[in-house]
């Protein structure tokens, strides 16, 4: 047997790139199998969920989960690891805030069903078959999980430990995750491991913003060749590097894209989206009411660019998981 | 049976509202009342909070145009308010949900009719759809 401590990866409502950005720490990542004892990893290695469920409580020392929680699957896996997990990490923007998916919480779960199993030009299913969370074939019977009414963030539905956000976390911050825990020196619980600053602090084009930026067109980054050297606030341009949380190394700006916010709120803010929201306003250079409103409705999926990575967090649509809706709870 | 009236938070500027008057005699007449000073301090934040416990509309008093102790707090107001339309909208509250309204009535005589006025408003739209935001599926979707 092995004293090393014990690791465990697992993801939930996960596209497949928080697990990817753990890989890409590349030959590191063979340092980091050999000090830790990985004892669950699905998108790499062949362990099942009932090893997890005969190890004693605690017996994890850290639990790394990327991804929503959206169904009773996810629910009770997550709720699996808290138990035998020491400490869990969330693992990028979907396990942090509940991601781009959670734009999904715009709309009713009925409504999505309808859609894709129905509506959608195409789909073609004229006998109405929809998931059942159980169906009868041949005398057996075949279960699905629960989907559940939205999309949850992983701390609405066990206590997390820490937080490490980005989509995916870039694998610099991985690793100095990953050191922190293998040499006990975790900052204190709740923490985000990244910056505590905000984008626009490090961003280099931050130089070149004027101290009063005057918008009178809002553009969008298609729209139009993006000077790579100057804030895009002020080309008129959208970038949440005010209300986003440093430490992604400035990826998107270095390729002239705007930021989108995957890493989240910055330390004590309550909602980025309101926030930035504010900040923009007072950027915007109309005289009247009318100038106004165009300028308002140049800006396209307003909650869509304000929320892209936060929604389920966000102050108007923030939900506990209720344990009713996890069946099996206990 | 009275029917119940729309509960209307209301935040107003104490530079034109009320401010030859006691807080409390204001306070008995007007229920959600929410003094400030300077609608330029009231952050989508705020109007967020006060619709996600349950108000039915959010009515805002500032000073006249022009006329801000601030320099521009009411027109700063103004901006905030104009973009969070669309986020309130992708939640399904309407527009008429929040209003700025600029003047000034220092015996905050007109304050309780106003916030009449709104929950008449408020009133007619029927009651909110709750904080499940619903899109009209139209709105988004091309077939
Ligand atoms: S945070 Fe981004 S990379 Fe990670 S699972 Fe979610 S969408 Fe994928
Ligand atoms: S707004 Fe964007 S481009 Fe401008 S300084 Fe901040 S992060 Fe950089
Ligand atoms: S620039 Fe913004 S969106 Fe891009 S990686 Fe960094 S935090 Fe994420």
């Amino acid at each position: 047997m092995t004293d090393k401590k014990k690791v465990a990866i697992l993801w939930l409502g996960s596209c497949g790139g928080c697990d990817e950005t753990i890989v890409d720490i590349n030959e590191l990542i063979l340092g980091v199998v050999n000090s830790v004892d990985l004892v669950l990893w699905p998108v790499a290695l062949d362990f099942k969920y009932h090893h997890i469920e005969k190890m004693a409580d605690g017996e994890i020392a850290l639990g790394i989960i990327n991804g929503h929680v959206r169904n009773s699957d996810h629910a009770e896996m997550a709720k699996l690891m808290r138990q035998k997990s020491q400490v869990i990490l969330a693992f990028g923007a979907c396990a942090c805030f509940g991601g781009t998916p959670g734009l999904a919480n715009l709309r009713s779960k009925e409504d999505i069903f309808r859609w894709v199993y129905q509506e959608a030009p195409t789909v073609i299913n004229p006998k109405g078959v929809c998931p059942q969370t159980t169906t009868r074939v041949d005398g057996k019977e075949l279960t699905l999980p629960e989907m559940f009414e939205s999309v949850h963030s992983l701390d609405q539905v066990i206590d997390v430990d820490y937080y490490l956000p980005g989509c995916p976390p870039p694998p610099y911050l991985v690793l100095k995750a990953i050191t922190a825990f293998l040499e006990n020196t975790l900052p204190a619980k709740g923490s985000s491991l990244a910056s505590h600053k905000a984008l626009c602090d490090t961003c280099p084009r931050n130089a070149s913003k004027p101290n009063k930026v005057a918008i009178t067109e809002i553009k969008r980054i298609h729209e139009v060749e993006a000077d790579p050297t100057k804030c895009f606030l002020s080309q008129g341009i959208i970038c949440m590097g005010p209300a986003t949380r440093s430490g992604c190394g400035e990826s998107c700006i270095n390729i002239n894209i705007p930021c989108r916010g995957c890493f989240g709120h910055i330390e004590l803010v309550a909602d980025s989206g309101a926030k930035f929201l504010s900040g923009l306003a007072s950027m915007i250079d109309a005289d009247d009411e009318a100038g106004l409103e165009k300028i308002s409705d140049q800006v396209r999926d307003t909650i869509g660019y304000l929320y892209r990575f936060s929604l389920p967090i966000s102050i108007m649509n923030q939900k506990k998981l209720q344990s009713d809706e996890v069946k099996s709870d206990d | 049976m009275k029917e119940k009236e729309p509960k209307i938070v209301c935040f107003s500027c104490r530079f034109s509202w009320g401010y030859l008057v006691s807080e409390e005699d204001i306070a008995a007449r007007l229920e959600n009342w929410i003094p400030i000073i300077c609608t330029g301090k009231i952050d989508p934040v705020h109007i967020l909070t006060a619709f996600r416990q349950g108000a039915e509309g959010v009515l805002i008093l500032g000073c006249p145009e022009g006329d801000c102790h601030y320099q521009d707090g009411n027109i700063e107001a103004r901006k905030r308010i104009t973009l969070l339309y669309n986020v309130l909208q992708s939640y399904g509250i309407e527009r008429e949900r929040l209003k700025l309204h600029l003047g000034a009535d220092p015996e905050g005589k007109t304050m309780p009719q106003l916030v009449k006025e709104m929950a008449d408003t408020v009133r007619k739209l029927g009651p909110r759809s709750g904080d499940t935001p619903t899109q009209k599926k139209s709105a988004t979707r091309t077939k």
